[in-house]
């Protein structure tokens, strides 16, 4: 979903030695997945884009103690996320995922692939309205996995939580889901 | 990948998030203003540490100077007479233990503990307490993040001696007689009853404040309070 950076390594031990222009180089490549982290936790774009932009900032001040050769997407998603948690604690209006209008009849009349005519309208609505209606942990465990594309071990990094409650969760989320889905 | 995960993911490249926004110039403008003032800070603590020396070394001038002094979230202050205090357990005052995840939760401040082993996490708003064992003694970590939290520390002298200490940007090391101790978060103290502290090491490193206390001497305690923030 969203592409690492060909010289990512070397962009993170320019930006340790203090050069900020490396550092943008990966705000650059992270700020989609870190936003969008940021929204699944807290709900509320405006609470998102500023628990990003803290996250950002306070990865940047702490990256003298980021382990060379370490995956740096976790790393960072931990730092957002914790910073989107604190905000969802706040008052404020809590928004639901939706599906996009245009996705919603295909284009030109072409015949929808494969893939997509496994999900008609409704099938999306009904999934997705159960995934809205998930308690927040296993909702935030199903949306950084299946929507946002991270792995197992990154959704566990991310949210600092054991791989196993992990897949704990995953497990029972997909099992309230099954019933919407079947 | 059973059908229900791949409807999942299909369902996720389908859904409608708010835009992105540009957070590069956001955050570059924020590095570069952070950073400015930074070095400022720095430099007015590192003459406040040469006055600091100064004033430790010549016994006369220990008086006259030594009356306040701060370090990151936390001042330290000599007075003539300790405020009313007792022995408490070193996690006094910080509220019940709770899990890392939650501790961090509520204080707001992501844990730095190298590869020290905790045993209980304690948080308050802007604040995080970690128990730990080392060397086979009890011993406090609490960091402090950004402006929310303070530590005011109130000691007498002879008895207790302060002197600076090499870690972080600025350190600080306080021992010997005990020293009053008051944790504060906003405006509110969430400690009202203050608590006389042992050993305590205190540096900064970067906007955060560390604070380590327990019966250890000043060199265990800087082996210590690298191994937390290297």
């Amino acid at each position: 979903m969203v592409g690492r950076p060909l010289d990512e390594s070397d962009l993170i031990g320019r930006a340790q030695r203090g050069d900020k222009h490396a550092y943008e180089e990966l705000v650059t490549a992270y700020q989609g997945i870190a936003f969008r982290t940021a929204y699944v936790i807290a709900r509320n774009a405006a609470d998102a884009e500023e628990a990003a932009q803290d996250g950002f900032v306070k990865a940047w001040r702490a990256l003298g103690r980021f382990r060379a050769g370490a995956p740096f997407r976790p790393w960072l998603l931990q730092i957002v996320a914790n910073e989107a948690r604190n905000r969802r604690r706040s008052a404020g209006r809590r928004e639901h995922l939706a599906v996009r209008a245009a996705t919603e009849e295909p284009s030109g009349g072409a015949a929808p692939s494969p893939e997509a005519a496994l999900l008609t309208s409704e099938t999306r609505e009904a999934l997705l309205a159960a995934v809205n209606e998930l308690p927040d942990d296993q909702r935030e465990v199903i949306s950084l996995r299946y929507f946002l594309g991270l792995s197992e071990q990154e959704v566990a990094q991310a949210l600092d939580l054991p791989e196993g409650t992990v897949k704990s969760r995953t497990s029972r989320a997909l099992e309230r889901l099954r019933e919407s889905y079947d | 990948m059973t059908e229900l995960e791949r409807a999942l993911t299909l369902l996720g490249r389908e859904l409608d998030f708010p835009p992105e926004p540009d957070l590069r110039s956001r955050v570059h403008e924020r590095i570069n203003r952070k950073r400015r003032v930074g070095r400022a800070v720095v430099f007015a603590v590192a003459l406040v540490v040469v006055a600091f020396g100064i004033a430790l070394a010549v016994p006369d001038a220990r008086s006259s100077i030594l009356r306040f002094f701060h370090i990151g979230s936390a001042t330290v202050e000599r007075v003539h007479t300790l405020p009313p205090a007792r022995e408490r357990p070193l996690a006094a005052g910080l509220g019940p233990a709770l899990s890392r995840h939650d501790a961090e939760a509520r204080s707001g401040v992501p844990l730095v503990l190298g590869g020290v082993k905790p045993i209980r996490y304690y948080a308050q708003p802007g604040l995080i307490a970690t128990l730990l064992e080392y060397r086979g003694k009890p011993i406090l970590l609490a960091e402090l993040g950004g402006d929310q939290a303070a530590i005011t520390k109130k000691f007498v002298m002879p008895e207790t001696r302060v002197e600076p200490a090499e870690i972080g940007s600025i350190g600080l090391w306080i021992e010997g007689g005990r020293h009053v101790l008051i944790w504060q978060a906003g405006t509110a103290t969430f400690q009202r009853v203050s608590r006389l502290a042992g050993n305590v090491l205190l540096w900064v490193e970067g906007e955060r404040t560390f604070r380590l206390e327990g019966d250890l001497n000043k060199r265990q305690m800087l082996e210590l309070g690298r191994d937390i923030t290297r």
